[in-house]
């Protein structure tokens, strides 16, 4: 009759278990030492719930994926800390940048770490999303159901290129002022909205510190904002779409002739069966079929952490070895001679020296067009999940003959061009 | 009952209750997308400058003996280049027609950095990229005796004021 009183908590107790209850509070398991514990981590934990319980050992395998998406996320957190860093001290101003820049480099404790980290994060991640966008294309990744996820990819690529642009006109040296110059006017040869498109950019009809403001508010806000929400979507869609690409062979192949049929009135007669018993008969085989995939925890884990690690790594020796190029201040009357861009866009400037339309507008919209549309034009279902698969043959080398096409321009626009962009040679 | 086949037959052949509700549908669609993409549009009115605080495209230069016969001066600052032949005096820009460098005097004319246009010494394309030739601009001999030149004015080519 007498109810159950719980022990009255005494005061004293609470404190001194505090710690261990704020912890408890915060993460709701302990170190996982089952696979119940395993899958709970990976799905109540607000920074790893993105990820699947389980993870298909295809998507592990260094060689498939060379983790080029992840590095390109890590390198992206490494730009927004640094770049964070770097807004305590620079002012968008034609008048006061450059010399923001020379104080990072002289006063500014780790300023030239930072800046050198900030900069060649941003020319690694070029780099790293185009091999990504590579792997994608080559493995035949874009393949339904992830025709979507493919188009949203190729906008990231645009955009990493469009804040590499516009981060690397802030300090405002030479580079910076002729490439606005450029820039500028490429986008004025668009048809139709071409010229509004330039005034808008620049802010008026010369580039001058409207220009600075503009391309500094595109650089740490507009484009920054647009990115992380494509980076949400691209994430979430490769969940639903069912995680990352994989050959149809990378799953054992569960036949059902191969399972010798018993009738469950064979294995033990006159009896009547429940749901447990049906799941655990030789037919259905829940928990049996070597389904592939291994838990995240801390399979997946422990992968992305010495993926972070690793990238952190390379960028900061990289950023202690190597000073970000700044070059002499503006000079309005003068472009350096010869003027080249970073080389992700010498390519670019190569084509633009043989016409600035075609060049500049016409080749790299058809070619973006393409690479939107290389789902919705490749519609056969074979060749997923393997390199250079010879199903993909034509696809391939239409795609492989561009990248090439590309890297000459990028390695003529580097190497054999001189003052006034005349050939030279470099030896 | 009565009440039920009436609403049944009501949706089913007379429609009217349908299309009005589409009409809603549509005209709430119509009024959210639509007040959406104004918004988007007033955006870029916002960030479109009324009033540029650019340099004056008319000014002056100088007297004329600040140019003397047979010289060719490059006024950086003003993106232009003074040509003095005899008696004659004309202004061509500087800003070179494919993407807005600034053309660097050349033993042949102009020469770009850039991408490599090159101009004769009147402004003409003769070689790279450049899709037309460099603009002259207006010049005038101002009442106080100094040369004025229009950058907003282009004249055709090979037309000098004569002193």
């Amino acid at each position: 009759m007498s109810p159950v009183t719980p022990p009255k908590p005494s005061p004293f107790a609470a404190l001194l278990e505090l710690p261990g209850n704020v912890w408890k509070s915060i993460f709701r398991n302990p170190l996982p030492s089952n696979d119940l514990e395993r899958s709970a981590t990976s799905f109540t934990n607000f920074f790893l719930h993105i990820h699947p319980v389980k993870v298909h050992k295809n998507s592990l395998r260094p060689a498939y994926t060379f983790g080029l998406g992840l590095i390109s996320f890590f390198l992206f957190v490494i730009l927004i800390v640094t770049g964070i860093l770097l807004m305590f001290y620079y002012v968008p101003s034609t008048t006061q940048a450059y010399d923001q820049m020379l104080d990072l480099r002289g006063t500014v404790a780790f300023g030239t770490l930072l800046r050198n980290m900030h900069r060649w994060s941003a020319h690694a991640m070029v780099a790293v999303v185009f091999l990504h966008l590579c792997r994608v294309f080559l493995t035949g990744s874009y393949k339904k159901p992830r025709e979507f996820n493919w188009v949203v990819g190729v906008i990231l690529f645009l955009l990493t290129l469009f804040m590499s642009f516009t981060g690397y006109l802030l300090p405002w040296d030479q580079l910076a002022f002729w490439a606005i110059t450029v820039g500028t006017a490429i986008a004025g040869y668009a048809p139709i909205v071409g010229k509004d498109m330039q005034f808008l950019l620049m802010g008026g009809t010369s580039v001058g510190q409207e220009a600075l403001l503009r391309f500094y508010v595109l650089h740490v806000a507009v484009l920054p904002s647009v990115l992380v929400l494509a980076i949400a979507i691209h994430f979430w869609r490769i969940r639903k779409d069912g995680g990352l690409s994989r050959s149809e062979d990378a799953d054992p192949v569960i036949s059902l002739e191969a399972i010798p049929t018993v009738k469950a009135s064979v294995l033990e007669p006159k009896k009547t069966y429940g749901l447990q018993g049906l799941v655990r008969g030789p037919l259905t085989k829940v928990g049996q079929i070597p389904d592939n995939t291994v838990f995240s925890w801390p399979n997946l884990f422990l992968a992305e952490l010495f993926t972070f690690v690793v990238t952190l790594s390379a960028i900061l020796i990289v950023s202690l070895l190597f000073n970000a190029p700044l070059e002499e201040p503006v000079n309005a009357l003068h472009p350096p001679n010869p003027a080249k861009a970073p080389w992700y866009f010498l390519g670019l400037q190569e084509m633009v020296s043989y016409s600035a339309f075609w060049g500049g507008i016409g080749v790299p919209t058809i070619f973006v067009l393409l690479l939107l549309g290389t789902p919705y034009l490749d519609r056969g279902p074979k060749g997923v999940g393997k390199w250079f698969s010879r199903d993909r043959l034509l696809a391939n080398t239409i795609f492989i003959t561009f990248v090439v096409a590309n890297i000459i321009f990028v390695i003529i626009g580097t190497f054999f061009r001189g003052a006034n962009w005349s050939f030279v040679t470099p030896w | 009952m009565a009440v039920n086949l009436k609403r049944s037959s009501g949706e089913d052949s007379d429609g009217g209750k349908t299309s009005r509700r589409r009409m809603l549908g549509w005209l709430t669609g119509v009024g959210l997308f639509g007040s959406a993409g104004l918004s988007a549009v007033s955006n870029f009115v916002f960030i479109k400058p009324r009033a540029t605080y650019g340099q004056p495209q008319r000014f002056s230069v100088g007297k004329p003996e600040d140019f003397p016969e047979g010289t060719r001066s490059v006024l950086g600052a003003r993106g232009i280049c003074i040509v003095r032949e005899g008696t004659k005096l004309a202004a061509i820009s500087t800003t070179c027609t494919h993407l807005g460098c600034t053309v660097a005097s050349a033993e042949t004319g102009f020469a770009c950095p850039c991408h490599g246009s090159r101009f004769d010494p009147d402004g003409n394309v003769t070689g790279g990229p450049a899709p037309r030739p460099l603009p002259w601009f207006q010049v005038t001999l101002a009442p106080n005796g100094e040369i004025e030149v229009d950058k907003d004015i282009e004249i055709t080519p090979g037309s000098y004021l004569t002193l």
